[in-house]
């Protein structure tokens, strides 16, 4: 592959890195495995890339190799994590922004998406990137009504685990 | 809930300045390495079956001693032809399979795709150890019935009133082996299976699920 294909691939890549952190940061627990999945998602983003004819934009290409990649091809480390880290490290919330309640009921919430399932993440992990429900189906492969369906569900699940 | 997971998707848009920042060079070298995906695990574990299943495929079974024999010798023709015909149709199978793994697809074509290809392999074992299973009943009953050694000693069998009792018990001992191989084979393939696609099952099952 092209050294000029290189270039503008990293260059893409290092503008549009936020999204491939988060996807990172939702799916995995601590700074290590962090790293290691976005490493996985970049060579797989590498290995697609002369597939991609710029037909969507590049950011909304990433979303499903990433997607693709922490949910399917990613190998866990099965070392269990405790949540703190994930806070600590990655969704610190910063006091003077918020209340107490408004920081407090944040942090319960983003504890409790860590506790969903795979799918349930990339559902919420869409939502929150403000996607709508016609691309969260098509990232998943399942139909509108069904990802409104499940949305809902995953909805309902949070808030079970918010206030049990 | 809908307005604390407005607030949630506020504060998630936020997130970006406490997100890591790669330089560059850092995600330039990210490109020369290598994956370590499944999909990598599976292509090797699976090439390296073929290659086993193959090589056991290989060994002789009991050919050398009945080549006068005229009528079992286009059985084993038949069963040779059969499990090459086999082979070649599995690999081509797989790599068609393999080839259609793309990681652009949706994530239940993806998983969809991976599993197809993982199937592909297993099905070629189970078929391939079952024409093994049937040339190994083939030849035990050969050798009995056939071979200059066993013919005195099957003669005296059918003179003796216990006879029945006898081919019974080499048969159970023989079914007894094809079984136990089996077993051991659905094991071990749990454990594969277990070790490299538990979470993508579940995964697929989920997505799948929402379908019906």
């Amino acid at each position: 592959m092209s050294k000029n294909l290189e270039h503008q691939f990293v260059t893409e890549l290092e503008n549009n890195q936020n999204i491939v952190h988060k996807v990172c940061t939702l799916y995995t627990h601590d700074r290590e495995s962090h790293n290691d999945l976005f490493q996985e998602i970049t060579i797989q983003l590498w290995k697609a890339y002369p597939k991609f004819r710029g037909e969507a934009k590049f950011s909304t290409w990433m979303y499903r190799v990433a997607l693709n990649t922490a949910i399917t091809l990613y190998r866990k480390s099965k070392k269990k994590v405790k949540t703190q880290d994930f806070d600590s490290v990655l969704f610190k919330i910063k006091a003077q922004e918020y209340d107490d309640t408004e920081e407090q009921q944040l942090k319960l919430m983003y504890n409790a998406i860590k506790e969903l399932g795979d799918i349930e993440k990339a559902l919420v992990f869409l939502y929150l990137e403000d996607k709508n429900y016609a691309e969260i189906a098509e990232t998943l492969g399942i139909s509108e009504v069904n990802a409104r369906v499940k949305m809902n569900r995953v909805k309902n699940k949070l808030r079970t685990i918010l206030n049990p | 809930m809908m307005d604390e997971l407005e607030l949630l998707k506020k504060d998630w848009q936020k997130k970006t300045a406490s997100l890591p920042k790669l330089s560059y060079d850092e995600i330039y070298n990210m490109i020369l390495k290598k994956s370590s995906s499944i999909v990598k695990w599976i292509f090797y574990i699976s090439i390296a079956e073929f290659l086993f299943w193959i090589l056991i495929g290989q060994i002789p079974v009991g050919e050398s001693s009945t080549s006068e024999l005229k009528n079992t010798n286009t059985l084993y023709t038949i069963l040779e032809v059969l499990s090459y015909g086999i082979m070649l149709f599995f690999i081509v199978k797989f790599y068609l399979n393999y080839k259609k793994i793309n990681t652009t697809d949706s994530a239940r074509a993806l998983m969809k795709n991976i599993l197809k290809t993982r199937r592909t392999v297993v099905t070629y074992v189970w078929v391939s150890l079952s024409v093994f299973a049937i040339s190994l009943v083939i030849v035990t009953a050969e050798l009995i019935f056939y071979e200059p050694e066993f013919t005195a000693l099957n003669e005296k069998l059918a003179a003796a009133d216990s006879s029945l009792m006898v081919y019974a018990l080499i048969g159970i001992i023989v079914i007894g082996c094809i079984l136990v191989t089996g077993v051991l084979l659905w094991l071990f393939y749990r454990l594969i299976y277990g070790i490299l696609l538990k979470r993508l099952q579940e995964n697929y099952k989920e997505l799948k699920k929402l379908e019906v």
